[in-house]
């Protein structure tokens, strides 16, 4: 050996790689050195990793149901009106020319299926009783391949094109205290000067879309003779079934544009009800704000668990110091010691995460008879996994618990070898 | 040597003369300092003290005399109040956090009270640790490992972690582990108080022959009488000053 002050025999271009794997060989072996307090907090990491992606899952799931009951139910990914309808309510303006619209319709690659509708406030009147409704007429055939109403059916037979066929939702049916075969005479107002027109109908099916202001309110009567009724010759209304949802949302899709002029007002699902895609909007919120509050909670409680380690080893730390180990490599296997509890977080959190959230999406959740907004959710809430957000959400773990190790870590890194080594040397 | 102290009530002049003409630790008005106000507390007071090369140097004194303090500033692991620091004639006082690193590492062997290895590596992996952080090559370090377990008799416990060796083999460890680097200097805070005196003694044999082989320089802290018998000069300290330095023939 020398006994001179000469540089030691080094080898530069593996110095690197040497430290590294030596800050590396520690960190590992350190993290493991109380096996129950890293369980511990790898278990805080992960249950919050899997709160804040099945919350996500659940929220995607919540809003893939409501939209899909909001439009699949009745409502349509769209519907085309004649200009001011919606906004007078105005049974006279009604679209005259739907030869050339349905024309058009068919040579939309978009739209999967379409459904015009005449509707009008009525009076219905049983021997029993009477009771206000909106009546519907519809194509059977194609309101089939647009709404639920067809499924919906619990008693008796859908519509066939015969008059007076009228289907009835249970609760009006109730109301009105009829039931299969029983007559019942509907009277509205007709377009172009409002004299009142009446019409028997035989009920010959009922109904139920498990929406209360649904199966109360709604009849609905084959279209042509909705026409007649009304002396019109057109439609008020056509809903538009589309290949993808995501079609709705995309307003720069030509199909827009030309079932959009003078004459027509066609409206997606999101305009036409505004506080469900508010709401909807709002609610997928709630993940950002429960992946804030879990984040917050995981870094204290990492903090707390790298001080309690750190505490412990003070030391070692001032060992480390004192045989030559720079304040940075201290600084750098701690936030190492972070990084693997994060990454084995992770790995226990995604796997834990994506069993939930499977079951979740074969079992689903029942929220049936629940309603918001308006609307009654009548089928469970299946799971949504969204792949990208089990990606990001790992990602943001693992740099929350880097952040969260910055202060601890900077505290080894800057403790006086004499300080951290107390009465020893 | 010049050895000059200082206390309040008096000033103590001890001249020797050495045969050693290279200076290897040298400090100036070395003072440390704690507390402030009616809490300050003097733990070193302008401490000047030259060692030559290859001395075996014991400091002795009561407990709260300022051993360790004056074994942390020599080493670098502590800041001084006042005064200088001089390693191989350089100032360690007004290096930078990294250079101090680096110079502890490459010129400094420290064996401290209570071994003090890392537990979670290996007796190997303790010894080979200083080596990583110099980046000396793979079969230099497994050359110098073996040589030096060879030398402290460690041969075959290589893979055991520190809690699986006794306190003597431990601290066998942590002589190995300073040693390593080739530092020219090895501080040392009362490396036998933990062992029973069969061990201390065997421990201190090994330390002395391997001052003598090697020609490192040797300071310790120490209360134990053994390593006063085998040390070669006694620096004593009261109240933080020293008060005398004793070189044997």
């Amino acid at each position: 050996m020398t006994n001179s002050m000469q540089p030691p025999i080094k080898l530069h271009n593996q110095q690197g790689s040497a430290q590294s794997s030596l800050i590396s060989r520690l960190a590992k072996r350190s993290i493991f050195r109380n096996t129950r307090r890293t369980l511990l907090t790898v278990l805080l990491i992960s249950c919050s990793l899997v709160a804040i992606l099945f919350t996500d899952a659940f929220v995607r799931g919540m809003v893939t149901t409501m939209v899909k009951i909001s439009t699949q139910t009745f409502l349509g990914e769209g519907q085309i009106h004649q200009v001011g309808f919606r906004a007078a309510n105005d049974i006279d303006l009604y679209i005259k020319d739907t030869d050339a619209l349905y024309q058009q319709l068919n040579n939309i690659e978009e739209i999967q299926a379409y459904a015009p509708r005449i509707l009008t406030g009525a009076m219905t009147s049983s021997s029993e009783n009477v009771a206000s409704a909106m009546v519907y007429g519809v194509d059977a055939l194609k309101e089939a391949q647009v709404s639920k109403l067809k499924l919906a059916m619990t008693q008796g037979d859908y519509l066939s094109n015969v008059d007076g066929e009228i289907l009835l939702g249970e609760q009006l049916a109730d109301l009105l205290e009829v039931n299969l075969g029983d007559r019942l005479v509907v009277t509205v107002s007709e377009a172009h000067g409002g004299e009142l027109s009446q019409a028997l109908f035989r009920v010959s099916g009922l109904f139920s879309f498990n929406e209360r202001t649904m199966d109360i309110g709604m009849a609905f009567i084959n279209l042509s003779q909705g026409q007649k009724l009304l002396n019109i010759k057109g439609v008020h209304e056509v809903a538009l079934r589309l290949q993808h949802l995501t079609q709705a949302e995309d307003k720069q899709l030509p199909f827009w544009q030309a079932l959009n002029n003078e004459q027509l007002e066609t409206l997606s699902w999101q305009e036409l009800v505004p506080q469900l895609s508010s709401m909807l909007a709002m609610t997928q919120y709630s993940t950002l704000i429960v992946s804030l509050i879990m984040y917050i909670l995981v870094c204290l409680g990492l903090i707390n668990t790298m001080f309690m380690s750190i505490f412990e080893r003070h030391t070692e730390f001032g060992i480390l110091l004192a045989i030559g180990t720079r304040a940075k490599q201290l600084f750098y296997q701690i936030m190492l010691e972070g990084f693997f509890i994060g990454l084995l977080s992770v790995t226990v959190g995604l796997i834990l995460a994506w069993g939930v959230c499977y079951w979740g999406s074969i079992v689903g959740i029942d929220y049936s008879e629940l309603e918001m907004s308006g609307l009654t959710l009548n089928e469970p809430i299946y799971l949504v996994i969204d792949a990208a957000t089990f990606f990001y959400m790992a990602i943001a773990t693992i740099v929350v618990t880097l952040i969260a190790c910055l202060y601890p870590a900077f505290h080894a890194a800057r403790l006086q070898p004499s300080f951290a080594m107390r009465k020893t040397l | 040597m010049t050895i000059t102290t200082q206390t309040d009530t008096a000033h103590k002049v001890i001249n020797m003369t050495t045969k050693s003409e290279e200076t290897v630790i040298e400090t100036k008005q070395l003072c440390r300092e704690f507390g402030q106000g009616d809490t300050l507390v003097k733990a070193l007071s302008d401490a000047n003290i030259t060692i030559e090369r290859g001395e075996f140097t014991a400091i002795i004194g009561p407990s709260g005399s300022g051993k360790s303090t004056l074994l942390q500033l020599i080493g670098g692991l502590d800041n001084p109040s006042s005064g200088d620091v001089f390693l191989d004639k350089k100032n360690i006082s007004h290096m930078t956090g990294t250079e101090l690193s680096d110079f502890r590492r490459d010129h400094i062997g420290f064996i401290f009270q209570a071994y003090n290895l890392i537990p979670v590596l290996s007796a190997r992996e303790n010894i080979e640790y200083i080596m990583l952080l110099q980046g000396v090559s793979a079969s230099e370090r497994k050359k110098r490992v073996d040589m030096l377990m060879h030398a402290v008799g460690l041969e075959g416990l290589g893979d055991r972690r520190p809690a699986e060796l006794s306190g003597g083999q431990q601290q066998r460890v942590a002589v190995a582990r300073a040693m390593v680097s080739k530092p020219s200097i090895i501080l040392a805070d009362e490396p036998t108080a933990n062992l029973d005196s069969k061990t201390g003694a065997d421990l201190l044999d090994m330390m002395k022959d391997l001052n003598e082989q090697q020609n490192m320089t040797f300071v310790f802290s120490t209360h134990d009488p053994k390593i006063m018998e085998r040390a070669r000069r006694i620096i004593r300290l009261v109240d933080g000053c020293v008060v005398d330095d004793e070189r044997k023939a």
